[in-house]
């Protein structure tokens, strides 16, 4: 399977390779897996989308990509590629190619922004280090990088110390700092989701703009779907750390494989058609982190769940279209019970 | 405006929350975080109201259950006024309208055991002792969650769990209106639809009236009958959901509508919106949404707009939509 | 239709969660913890040690510490050494070291816990009452504290036995009276930010009246911070009450305490060094002990705090 995926087409302008990747945590009972034999990649450009809820795994998914696990969790499987030429992602290499190749904002940028340092000083810090650029140089890309990013007023934004500034603000000078050596791939997790509404549309207008403008792939990670939806070419699923579907975002949405998708889907009221009596949802809630399940970890709140899907669990096989992977026994088989009831409760 | 009717639940008018900020020796400047608010509540009903941070939508929350003080209007509860009560009479209006909150795992007392949480709003509602156990059960029962959960500790319990005892906690004394402040935002999207219809069906069986707060649009459209839009304090925009979400009149709650990502939505053209929402302590003159408008014209930036109701039976507080409707009711009139 | 939601959730990383007293496993996760920290179980013991040896002193002591063996003196009336008899040797007027230690430990501990908890009792009302009411009230409590606060601990105890006099019962006060104000900051301070949590707020929005609040609310989540005070200030007023003992203001003669057989003990030295040995290892043992069960009971209890205060 690992040699498989690296030499397969799939993995051509690949800037980030992920296979069979696990992340664990210890734990007193099992394995401790939050993260499980999760493949996929990422192509020159593109933009893909990482979908799920809480204790899904996505945000792990994205720290192992830039080795940033925090302790006491580790990779405990697979391996990850990143750049262009796909060097192995490790520990030791990081320090080479992060913030370089490979660069990441997520959802608090007071937490990745250094709060005692000044804006201006945080940019030009990257830049003389990866770049070595001189001081007056680093400045001036420093100012055309705020500019970029929309904050006009870069010679005074330079100077300010991050809690000056909104949250709307901060992201962009985390965007700033993401963006200025180039990455091959931008990692964002969750960066819109502590945003008001206006404010996420104008910072993932300006990731969108950003991303075009350095050809940067963007894995965009988020719990709401209409995010996702609504910037990715691509949507990868995630529950319970394992990938449960693939595909490229208008077929995933117009005709979702699996149960969870469905679930997905239905559970966020629509904003333009007419609205049920009730959302159409699932029972109960995503598991918790690091327990070991047998069978699919869905079978418990899926309404198309048989005796199969306690036991075994579905691995993730493209089907009919080339483009769509799915782990569920139920997908594509004609065979299958249709739900025993239907799928709207409380 | 619409006088209240005998049939309104909640009725506030003119609100108006100040607060007073002093810095050092500087003189105090006050932040109105709600400037003449006025909006109402049938019974069986959910008005929603909508808007980013800054828009004073929680402050309203809090005036109303009372831990804020309102600086001026007056707060009505089925035609009676309750607004800076004291003593013993705020204790029984407290019981009328209850709240739940956004943060579940801080709005649950961690050493308390759930069965002594839901009891305490029993012991308010003065239900003897030894009927706090078959109470409390069914209270849980109503909210889907089974009796084993009397015992546990709130830490024991997962978010949307903890939720539905909040709701359990609010419907304990028996309120006449439940205000959600975000009470599903901190939930994954999955348990959140649950505790939507669960609210729903609450309201349906008992008809309480929700006063449902929220800068997610699309729970608004589910939840809500009526919509109140909220930008730096003030109401820019009010009527029933459909009309305000089929046919947004004011450009910030066009912009806002617009600029929810949806599913359903994807690929459609965006308005865009430059700036950020001005700072509650200084905000500009005129409508505080000029500096944003697209539409802006010099009467915007000196005068602020009025909430007037327009042909269709909305309100909105726009000089531009005014002067719309006037020259359209002055086409039909020649 | 009632569709139950997913048995409870085993959370598989606490890490660092508080832990609920009330809770049903406290117990034995407690024990657990403690077992892996070998530190604090001697800790535990020692103070046990001390805890029986105080409550049973008269059935502990080989010999009556007050009373001048005349075999407790050398011929030429110097202390005798440790020896088979005297398991600890003999101080100056020929009474058994061991035995007061044993007395001591008495006197110590009572001193300890007696002032210690009068110190908690005055020190959480006021924090409550200031950090909960606020205003004026809070101004003037607080504005006390402060000066209260500035005295150097011992020399206000010292002042004040002066004007006082010494007795068991003053040294108690007296400490108490200096002790209470470390208490009473820290617990305003956790009252202040408890009242902000929504929990409270939420039991405000019930209805349930202040009195209730404090009591059911807040106090509770105040144990922890009280109980990890608590043990720190035992150590304290063991300290303080040597200190005095050793200034010759404590408790009176010749009721035996460590301070004044340290004092003692100091004089001897060059003569029999095991007067002065003997009291001031088991002092800074205690001292040493109450100081690590602190600590073990803050990281249990109170995580939170648990890089403060060091």
């Amino acid at each position: 399977m690992a040699t498989e995926l690296v030499d397969s087409v799939a993995t051509r302008d690949a800037v980030v390779v992920v296979d069979e990747l696990s992340v664990a945590f210890p734990s007193r009972s099992g394995s401790g897996e939050v993260v499980r034999c999760v493949s996929f990649s990422v192509k020159a450009g593109q933009r893909v989308g990482l979908v799920g809820e809480s204790g899904s795994g996505k945000s792990l998914t994205a720290r192992a990509i830039m080795q940033l696990i925090p302790e006491p969790g580790r990779i405990s499987g697979g391996r990850i590629l990143v750049g262009d030429d796909l060097v192995l992602a490790t520990r030791a290499s990081a320090r080479r190619w992060r913030g370089t190749t490979v660069a990441m904002i997520t959802q608090d940028p007071l937490s990745s922004l250094n709060p005692l340092v000044r804006v201006g000083a945080q940019i030009t810090e990257m830049l003389r280090y990866h770049r070595h650029l001189s001081r007056a140089d680093a400045r001036q890309r420093a100012m055309e990088l705020l500019n970029g990013v929309g904050l006009p007023n870069s010679k005074r934004t330079m100077r300010q110390f991050p809690s000056a500034l909104s949250g709307g603000m901060r992201q962009r000078v985390a965007l700033a700092i993401a963006i200025s050596c180039n990455p091959r791939l931008l990692i964002a997790d969750e960066p819109t989701t502590a945003l008001d509404v206006t404010i996420q549309a104008q910072v993932l207008d300006l990731l969108e703009r950003m991303s075009a403008e350095n050809n940067s792939a963007v894995l965009l990670i988020s719990h709401d779907l209409g995010v996702v939806a609504n910037f990715c070419d691509e949507i990868m699923v995630m529950y319970a750390g394992r990938i449960v579907e693939t595909g490229p975002t208008e077929r995933l949405l117009e005709h979702p494989l699996h149960p969870y998708t469905t679930a997905l889907l239905t559970s966020v009221p629509s904003m333009t058609e007419a609205l049920p009596e009730r959302l159409l949802s699932i029972t109960g809630s995503p598991p918790v982190g690091g327990v070991d399940v047998v069978g699919c970890p869905f079978a418990p709140r899926c309404p198309l769940a048989q005796p199969l899907c306690s036991e075994v669990e579905p691995p993730l096989r493209t089907l009919d279209d080339p483009a769509r992977r799915v782990a569920c026994h139920a997908a594509g088989n004609k065979e299958w019970p249709t739900a025993r009831q239907a799928v709207g409760v409380s | 405006m619409t006088s209240p009717t005998s049939t309104t639940l909640v009725d506030v008018r003119d609100l108006n929350v100040y607060f007073r900020v002093r810095r050092g020796l500087a003189a105090s400047r006050s932040i109105k975080a709600v400037d003449g608010v006025s909006f109402e509540l049938s019974p069986g009903q959910t008005l929603g109201i909508a808007g980013e941070s800054g828009s004073g939508k929680s402050t309203v929350a809090r005036t109303l259950v009372q831990i804020i003080r309102p600086t001026a209007g007056t707060i009505s509860l089925d035609g009676e006024v309750v607004t800076n009560l004291k003593g013993s009479r705020l204790r029984q209006y407290r019981r009328r309208m209850q709240m739940v909150y956004q943060d579940p795992y801080d709005s649950l007392d961690p050493r308390m055991m759930i069965r002594e949480a839901i009891g305490e709003a029993l012991a308010v509602r003065g239900l003897a002792k030894s009927q706090h156990k078959d109470e409390v059960h069914q209270l849980l029962h109503r909210v889907n969650l089974p009796a084993s959960v009397a015992t546990r500790y709130p830490g024991q319990l997962s978010g949307g769990q903890r939720q539905r005892v909040s709701i359990a906690r609010a419907l304990a004394v028996k309120p006449e209106v439940i205000i959600c402040d975000e009470a599903v935002a901190a939930l994954d999207v999955s348990i959140r639809a649950q505790v939507l219809n669960l609210l729903k069906d609450i309201q349906r069986d008992t008809g309480v009236g929700y006063l449902f707060i929220s800068h997610d649009l699309s729970t608004l459209r589910f939840m809500a009958d009526h919509v109140a839009v909220m930008y730096v304090g003030r109401i820019v925009e009010y009527g029933t959901s459909d009309e305000v979400f089929a046919n947004p009149l004011h450009p910030y709650t066009r912009a806002l509508i617009s600029a929810v990502p949806s599913v359903t939505s994807r690929g459609q053209l965006r308005l865009k919106l430059s700036g950020e929402p001005p700072d509650p302590g200084n905000p500009p003159s005129g409508c505080p949404f000029n500096p944003r408008c697209p539409e802006a014209i010099d009467e915007c930036r000196r005068e602020r707009p009025e909430l007037l109701m327009t042909s269709s039976g909305q309100r909105v507080a726009c000089h531009v939509v005014s002067a719309r409707q006037h020259r359209e009711s002055a086409k039909e009139s020649a | 239709m009632i569709n139950l939601p997913e048995s409870e959730l085993n959370a598989a990383f606490v890490g660092s969660e508080p832990m609920v007293l009330g809770e049903p496993n406290f117990w034995r996760r407690a024990g657990r913890s403690l077992l892996h920290d070998p530190i604090a179980v001697c800790s535990f013991a020692f103070i046990a040690l001390l805890a029986v040896a105080a409550v049973f002193a008269p059935l502990i002591a080989p010999f009556n510490p007050l009373h001048e063996f005349s075999n407790g003196l050398s011929f030429q009336g110097a202390p005798v050494a440790p020896n088979g008899h005297f398991l600890l040797g003999t101080d100056a007027s020929g009474r058994d070291v061991l035995s007061r230690l044993i007395y001591g430990a008495r006197v110590s501990l009572m001193v300890g816990v007696v002032a210690t908890g009068l110190a908690s009792l005055i020190g959480v009302v006021i924090g409550t009452v200031s950090g909960y009411v606020g205003g004026v009230t809070e101004s003037i409590l607080m504005r006390f504290t402060d000066m209260v606060l500035s005295f150097p601990i011992l020399l206000f105890c010292v002042a004040l036995i002066a004007v006082t006099g010494p007795s068991t019962r003053n040294v108690v006060l007296v400490i108490a009276f200096a002790y209470w104000t470390y208490l009473a900051r820290v617990v305003r301070g956790q009252v202040l930010s408890l009242k902000e949590r929504e929990f409270v707020t939420a039991a405000r929005t019930l209805g349930v009246g202040h009195l209730k609040i404090i009591r059911k609310h807040i106090m509770p989540h105040l144990l922890p911070t009280i109980i990890v005070y608590g043990t720190l200030g035992v150590a304290t007023s063991i300290l303080i009450e040597a200190s005095l003992s050793f200034l010759g203001i404590g408790v009176p003669l010749p009721q035996a305490s460590w301070g004044e057989m340290i004092s003692e003990g100091q004089q001897y030295f060059q003569v029999a060094p095991w007067l002065l040995i003997a009291p001031g290892v088991v002092l800074i043992l205690t001292v040493l002990a109450f100081n690590l069960a602190g600590d073990w009971l803050t990281d249990l209890l109170d995580p939170a705090s648990r890089d403060m205060g060091r």
